[in-house]
């Protein structure tokens, strides 16, 4: 059997290994007319892929997949169209310098059940505009509609030329055999999306990674805040696909003297407070205590499903579920990452208690991923942002869609969120094509004249102290 | 796009191969290349080993598929004691063997 396993993931990554060959021969021309067929292919089929999506796991609104297929191909597309990512990308006349792309080899690109379709497109993207082939590796829940988006995009990339294998799907399943993938010496990058346990897999695997796994959002609506319209933002965030994005608002953080408007606003644009014995039932179901972790039945489901679940009655077209908390931690499972629509509502009794509670919901489980603030004091604004540890700090945006970039702002479009050192990855930033390129650096020369200008054998000399070297470095510049 | 030059005395079939060798090309030489070995061999069976030295001469080739590089594995599987060799590539096909993997394997010159 693990013979068997081995031969199938020698024979991937063989022909991985061969598409790579091919693919790093491909100019810029070439490379585009593939990066371009697969957007087109791959846009025209959003409508059809979000349907199988939600279909196939259960999970979300197929009309808001729709959108996040098209963040994952128009959005991203035409954020990298014009990019150059092959050969010279950048001459600067001043340094000296030249930087030549070059491709990284097979990418090994893990996708959730939550947005399977989109991130698969867009992981494909950005691979085949920087000519690397990619293995994916699906959610054993989303394997079908993952396969279709992934065979889209192949058909076209064949069609306009890419190499053969450029694209591959291993079965879904399986956690030996991908953690045999993952850890293939052949396996240049492994770009995982997903929950702890598989970006830690990644991490382990011995192959460079960039693994980004869950947030734990806090946002922060001061009092200079708008609030109808940041009570608004965070509604239309949190209910997007019925709350999947990792990115979502996970707890509203607000002062004591604005909390009874917040309250009022909330409930006015049909939001549900609910009751202390309403908040038990809802962590019953929503939180898995022993491992303090979301359950997943009640990922991406609507509000009714969670009040049926729950057992608990709330007013028809209710949008959201707000559970006031006095806490954060194991005490209190509703302060942890919930993928739907139920939010942690906290009131603090002043501005720097209220800063104090999003640093504390910010490292339970969310260190490095995103956060927002409601505000209209641009001081306010930086203090926040300097202390929380998140890769992007959204301002009066929905944290969803404004971390994800390329509709609220100008951060690159991007279904994978890099979470820094905090969540043990290597970048903050969206992840995106120049994250899939070595650069190479061509040096020509350029003489460090104020180095060269000082007589070597002071250096030599004990005598010749820090300030002395320092003048003569300095000398007659 | 393919011709062939056989050394007797010295047991070695020597492919020339021309131009850019794509993916739809190499499903012709394939076939060119099967129907040479056939005639060279004593040996009737189709995919029999072969009692011949392969080289395959990619000096007037300006790209490969990664359907070559299967082709050239293929052939290397093929000859018998494994005398297989890749000779007279240019830099950039060199780079597209060595990216693979194969350039020790595949005997690339």
């Amino acid at each position: 059997m693990a013979e068997n396993l081995t031969e199938k993931a020698n024979d991937i990554l063989e022909r991985a290994i061969y598409a790579a060959a091919e693919f790093q021969e491909f100019n810029q021309e070439q490379t585009n007319k593939v990066v371009e067929a697969v957007y087109r292919a791959a846009l025209n089929a959003r409508v059809k892929l979000a349907k199988m999506a939600v279909d196939e796991t259960g999970i979300g609104i197929w009309e808001d997949k729709v959108w996040k297929n098209v963040i994952g191909t128009q959005l991203v597309y035409e954020d990298i169209r014009d990019q150059r990512t092959v050969g010279v990308i950048n001459h600067d006349t001043v340094t000296g310098i030249s930087e030549i792309a070059q491709p990284l080899g097979p990418i090994f690109a893990v996708t959730p059940v939550t947005n399977p379709t989109s991130t698969a497109i867009y992981k494909i993207l950005i691979c085949m505009k920087t000519r690397n082939p990619i293995i994916i590796s699906a959610h054993r829940n989303a394997a079908r509609s993952t396969g279709e988006a992934a065979r889209i995009c192949y058909e076209a990339a064949l069609e306009a030329g890419a190499p053969e294998d450029c694209i591959q799907m291993i079965p879904a399943g399986s956690r030996e055999f991908t953690q045999m993938v993952m850890a293939h010496p052949r396996v240049a990058l492994i770009l995982a999306t997903g929950g702890t346990g598989l970006v830690k897999a990644a991490y382990s695997s011995g192959n460079p990674a960039i693994g980004v796994g869950p947030g734990n959002v806090p946002v922060f609506i001061d009092e200079s805040a708008d609030l109808p319209f940041a009570i608004s933002s965070i509604i239309m965030s949190k209910t997007f696909d019925n709350g999947t994005v990792c990115a979502s608002e996970q707890s509203v953080v607000v002062e004591e003297k604005i909390a009874p408007q917040i309250r009022d606003e909330f409930k006015r644009q049909n939001c549900y407070f609910l009751s202390p014995e309403e908040i038990l039932k809802v962590q019953n179901i929503a939180v898995v205590k022993e491992s303090m972790s979301m359950s997943p039945f009640i990922v991406g489901q609507s509000v009714e499903t969670i009040a049926q679940k729950a057992g608990i009655t709330v007013p028809k077209g209710t949008k959201i579920l707000l559970a006031e908390l006095k806490g954060v931690g194991k005490d209190y499972p509703l302060s942890v990452e919930i993928l739907a629509p139920i939010l942690a509502f906290y009131t603090a009794k002043d501005y720097h208690s209220a800063i104090k509670l999003c640093i504390d919901l910010n490292y339970l489980g969310g260190i490095g991923h995103s956060a927002g603030i409601y505000a209209n004091d641009e001081h306010r604004i930086m203090e926040f942002s300097q202390l929380i540890n998140a890769g992007r700090i959204v301002v009066n945006t929905p944290t969803s869609q404004g971390a994800v970039g390329g509709t609220f702002n100008m951060l690159s479009p991007s279904l994978t969120l890099g979470c820094g050192t905090g969540g043990k990855n290597i970048t903050t930033e969206n992840i995106s094509v120049k994250h899939l390129i070595n650069i190479q650096r061509v040096c020509r020369r350029k003489m460090n004249d104020r180095f060269f200008s000082i007589d070597k054998p002071k250096y030599l000399d004990e005598n010749c102290s820090e300030a002395d070297l320092r003048f003569e470095y300095h000398k007659n510049h | 796009m393919l011709d062939f030059d056989f050394n007797p005395e010295e047991r070695l079939l020597t492919c020339i191969f021309k131009g850019r060798l794509d993916t739809v090309l190499c499903n012709q030489l394939s076939t060119e290349l099967e129907s040479k070995f056939t005639s060279l061999t004593k040996n009737d069976n189709p995919g029999a080993l072969l009692d011949f030295g392969l080289a395959f001469d990619l000096k007037e080739v300006t790209y490969i598929s990664s359907s070559f590089i299967r082709l050239c594995v293929t052939g290397k599987k093929r000859v018998k004691d494994g005398a297989f060799s890749i000779l007279n590539t240019d830099p950039f096909i060199m780079k597209t063997f060595k990216i693979a993997g194969l350039d020790e394997i595949l005997q690339v010159k």
